[in-house]
């Protein structure tokens, strides 16, 4: 690696970065991005597909750098409404909410806030550099992963899932086999055949993740708390400090580590590999700590790890973009729609014969994650006030926002019917003492399993043994395997104890 | 074995329930070959799966005992949902303001210690946020006022 | 009789106002945003050349033509909401052929292919067989000597069930009387995924154009009749020996059923003089894309040929949607 070489295209970067213009619109972005992102339910997605147009007008670098802008900036707000009122806005947060929610319960949501914004910070860093450096070999890393290793990372991340509930794994099993089953629902792609959609057009296309996530997380969540305000009440007494305590730091610093490489190297996978970054990153620092029983209810780590994780994915995943021209989720794919409306064609000459804009985008990747936290920090004081709105009234904002936030993006009302049923079906699991975060990564895998699954076995002619003599995909089920004798052993022998005692 | 009303009962036979729900919806669902699994592969697994796991969980909860079920909160939950359904019957028809003056009330109606005055100051700041933001921030392609309804 | 001419009288009175109306409409047309509808995901293939389009239209009426993006179920959700769409000339259809010359033909529409009216043609891909190199066979010919002695070793990822793409190859294994394993794809750029690394080893999208320039994958031959100007040495489909061949992937402007003529004739023009600008020329040509200028009656003529040719080959081939 010629450091020299990497040295003058950094520096050639930083022009194009730092002109004046560019850095406004990387502000603007970010901005944004934030503003929407803290909304729940409007996502980069449709923000971008909205201000696309907005972009013909910009020179191509501006125009990206600022897409890109409100891509972070959306990310980092899904994280703010999943520690302030257990709203997770994009599948990125939805771990988040396990110990944010509850540190903001504490009276600790200063702390989540902040840890979760430096966390995304370093990320955002050290992602940066890794692209500087090593975009190509990272991009032929990915290049290895193959259909049944995809689907041996996916049963992986699936029983991440059941790792980091806290509570029975029995029921924790059985939210994930649910919520596959619920991500079944609708046309199935290979086929056209419909699955359990009851004649119903608007589950043709299946059931939106935003309108389950509110409802199961943020309308049950309601529900339960209406008449129990003691449990959701900030009293001013609670509210401990905005800054986090030495003590927070210290115990962050490894998980801020671990994640951003964890979701740093899956981010690169154009497959799906980002969804599984922050509850990968939560089950390794659940593995790795010497308290994982307290998991959920507080733990900073449990913010910190998949906080890094997500942010780290975020950035990486534009690798797989800048390299191949390969979008690898509907944001990038949004990216490539920028880059062709300026007659940029994606693809691996975009390195060579645009250099000020590939180097120029990165550099301004490091500026976007600088302003998300200069702008983010001092709203945590605002953000952390509102929490100390009497919740019948913070209640009747909270609904009001996702019904909103779900009609918006499909200007759909039956999706915000479907808020009120998930709501109540939420609430049935909360009382039957079931995790909704399970159901929700269940949901989110269970299909792309199936692609995956169906994939393989047409490549392989019908071989199921391949799962097996591909080595990528023999190690992460072997992995699978063990983390799972891991959790089911000891409940296995709690039973029989029980059942002897009976 | 002691059958009480107790929360695992019920949750074992939950997940029960939609699995073989899941089996009976989908008995028709073709299985495809060994090369190409068909529509139905794995929506079978999967309530099979769940199945199982509903029993072990109720035979559990039967042998072993598990608390009780709490209170249900029913007030809340009829408000919110009535609030969530006002909002998107109304909204399309009657515009913004109306659907969420209705919703918001629906939502304040479901806990005990609403105090009126106190919401109706409320409920005015969100009506201006509302409207203020998604219809002139955003461009929200939502009617404000109820338009063109029925008297057009 | 003469109460019947009266009648015709009165007639023309009452409805003199709303002619009028119609006519001023079609003069101020457009007075407020235009919507062409996408029926696919934000980041494919249509939007590749719908956006410069829907750019070029708005700067050309003055008016926004905005790109609404409708995916889903293969493409089908968007057609429908674009045949139930007002016939106010507010509304258009910005697909690819498959939505209307395969679907229908595979599966139950939601909508009826021939009720909508072509505007105008869009854009034609300029693309042709690639092959990973690591396979063996560096021409067209090669390879078709290759899966004859390899029946079904080879695999071909397409977009998708029932798309061009997937056509493509059930054409060319018809005609050619070979077996290829097709693997479907959620898009192209989910194929292109798996075609780099050989896992498939042929495609057949533009985005593996600049894989080609760059020298990672092999481009075998161009479908279209005439040649690839950055590709002088590639021969085409008819050149091989395979004529009538090919399945053009071809996009176009659709109204719905009963849009006003003189609306539609207006766009036409406006679309073919875009389509001969130098400009949108080159911008077409960098994404491998060529328009041909033709008129709504050409295009209604097009369709029917392509829609016959696709019938024909799914019914050969026995083609379904497994």
């Amino acid at each position: 690696m010629e450091i020299a070489g990497l040295l003058a295209n950094l520096g050639l970067g930083f022009a194009v970065a730092v002109s004046l213009q560019n850095l406004l619109w990387c502000l603007a972005g970010a901005v944004i991005g934030t503003c929407i992102g803290v909304l729940p339910g409007v996502g980069p997605v449709a923000t971008m597909a909205l201000l696309l147009p907005v972009t013909y007008l910009l020179p191509a670098e501006g125009a990206l750098i600022m897409l890109a802008g409100i891509y972070y900036g959306a990310q980092y707000g899904g994280s703010t409404t999943a520690i302030l009122v257990n709203l997770p806005g994009e599948s990125s947060s939805v771990v988040t909410t396990l110990d944010g929610y509850q540190m903001a319960r504490q009276g600790r949501a200063g702390p989540a806030l902040a840890i979760a914004a430096l966390g995304s910070f370093f990320a955002g860093c050290v992602a940066t550099v890794a692209i500087a450096l090593a975009a190509p070999p990272l991009t032929r890393l990915a290049q290895q992963f193959t259909p049944p290793d995809y689907f041996s990372l996916m049963t992986l991340g699936l029983v991440f899932a059941i790792v980091l509930a806290r509570g029975s794994v029995l029921k924790a099993f059985g939210m994930v086999f649910l919520g596959m089953l619920l991500g079944l629902i609708g046309t199935d792609v290979n086929t056209g055949n419909l699955r359990y959609t009851f004649g119903i057009s608007d589950l043709f296309d299946g059931i939106g993740f935003v309108p389950l996530a509110m409802g199961v997380f943020g309308v049950a969540e309601i529900i339960a708390n209406l008449t129990n305000p003691e449990r959701a009440e900030l009293a001013s007494s609670k509210l401990s400090g905005l800054l986090p305590t030495r003590e927070d730091m210290r115990r962050s610093i490894a998980p801020i580590l671990r994640g951003t490489a964890l979701g740093g190297l899956l981010g690169i996978l154009p497959g799906g590999g980002a969804i599984l970054a922050s509850f990968s990153a939560y089950t390794l620092e659940k593995k790795f700590s010497r308290t994982p029983e307290k998991f959920g209810t507080g733990m900073i780590e449990g913010v910190a790890a998949p906080e890094s994780a997500n942010n780290a994915a975020a950035q990486t995943s534009f690798i797989p973009m800048l390299t191949l021209g390969i979008p690898s989720n509907a944001v990038m794919a949004m990216m490539i729609g920028g880059m062709m409306i300026h007659g940029i064609v994606p693809g691996p000459q975009v390195m060579e014969q645009r250099p000020g804009l590939f180097w120029g985008m990165i550099v301004s990747m490091w500026f976007g994650n600088l302003m998300l936290i200069v702008l983010n920090l001092p709203l945590i004081g605002i953000w952390v006030r509102l929490l100390l709105v009497p919740y019948r009234l913070l209640a009747i904002a909270i609904l009001f926002f996702c019904c909103i936030g779900v009609y918006s993006l499909n200007n759909s009302a039956n999706e915000v019917l479907m808020i009120a049923v998930f709501g109540l079906f939420g609430y049935l699991l909360m009382k039957l003492d079931f995790e909704p975060a399970p159901l929700l990564l269940g949901f989110l895998l269970g299909p792309m399993m199936e692609v995956y699954m169906r994939r393989t076995m047409l490549l392989s002619r019908g071989d199921p043994w391949v799962f097996l003599q591909r080595p990528l995909s023999l190690c992460f089920l072997l992995l699978a395997a063990l983390l799972l004798a891991f959790v089911v052993l000891p409940n296995v022998r709690k039973a029989r104890e029980a059942a002897f005692h009976e | 074995m002691r059958m009480r009303s107790s929360q695992d009962i019920a949750a074992g036979l939950l997940l029960l329930a939609f699995g073989l729900a899941g089996l009976w919806i989908g008995a028709d669902y073709p299985m495809g070959t060994a090369q190409r699994p068909g529509t139905g592969v794995l929506p079978h697994i999967l309530s099979w799966c769940l199945v199982a796991t509903g029993v072990l969980i109720w035979l559990k909860a039967a042998l072993a005992g598990s608390p009780p079920l709490s209170a249900w909160a029913w007030r809340p939950a009829i408000m919110v949902t009535l609030a969530t359904v006002a909002f998107a019957l109304l909204v399309d028809r009657l515009g913004l303001v109306v659907s969420m003056i209705v919703s918001m009330t629906f939502t304040a109606l479901g806990t005990p210690d609403t105090r009126w005055r106190e919401y109706l100051m409320f409920a005015l700041l969100m009506l201006g946020l509302g409207v203020g933001l998604f219809i002139y921030g955003l461009g929200m392609p939502i009617p404000a006022l109820p338009t063109g309804y029925p008297w057009k | 009789m003469r109460r019947r001419k009266f009648l015709a009288f009165a007639g023309a009175a009452l409805a003199a106002p709303f002619a009028q109306k119609a006519v001023a409409q079609v003069q101020n047309w457009p007075d407020k945003p235009v919507k062409l509808i996408l029926p696919y995901a934000p980041g494919g293939g249509t939007d590749l050349i719908g956006r410069p389009w829907a750019e070029k239209l708005t700067q050309s009426f003055g008016q926004q033509f905005i790109i609404e993006n409708r995916g889903g179920a293969g493409g089908m959700i968007g057609t429908e909401a674009a045949a139930k769409a007002a016939p106010d000339g507010y509304s258009f259809l910005l697909t690819p052929n498959a939505t209307l010359s395969v679907l229908p033909s595979l599966r139950k529409t939601p909508y009826d292919p021939k009720s909508f009216l072509p505007v105008g043609r869009v854009g034609d891909f300029v693309t042709g067989f690639s092959m990973h190199p690591a396979v063996g066979p560096k021409t067209f010919k090669e390879m078709i000597e290759y899966a004859k002695a390899n029946p079904g070793k080879l695999s071909y990822g397409s977009a998708g069930l029932g798309t061009a793409t997937h056509l493509r190859i059930e054409m060319l294994k018809y005609r050619a009387g070979i077996d290829i394993l097709h693997v479907p794809y959620r898009g192209s750029a989910d194929a292109l995924n798996d075609h780099l690394p050989n896992t498939v080893q042929m495609m057949n999208e533009i985005n593996t154009i600049p894989h080609v320039k760059a020298g990672k994958l092999l481009l075998l031959n161009i479908n279209n009749a005439t040649r690839h100007p950055d590709f002088p040495d590639v021969p085409t489909l008819t050149e091989c020996g395979y004529a009538n061949s090919d399945v053009p992937i071809w996009y176009s402007l659709f109204a719905p059923a009963g849009t006003p003529t003189p609306i539609v004739a207006k766009l036409n023009a406006k679309i073919l003089e875009i389509a001969n600008s130098q400009e949108m020329r080159e911008r077409m040509r960098s994404i491998n894309t060529v328009v041909p200028a033709q008129t709504p009656e050409e295009v209604v003529a097009y369709l029917e040929e392509d829609t016959a040719r696709n019938v024909e080959l799914i019914k050969a081939t026995n083609m379904k949607l497994e």
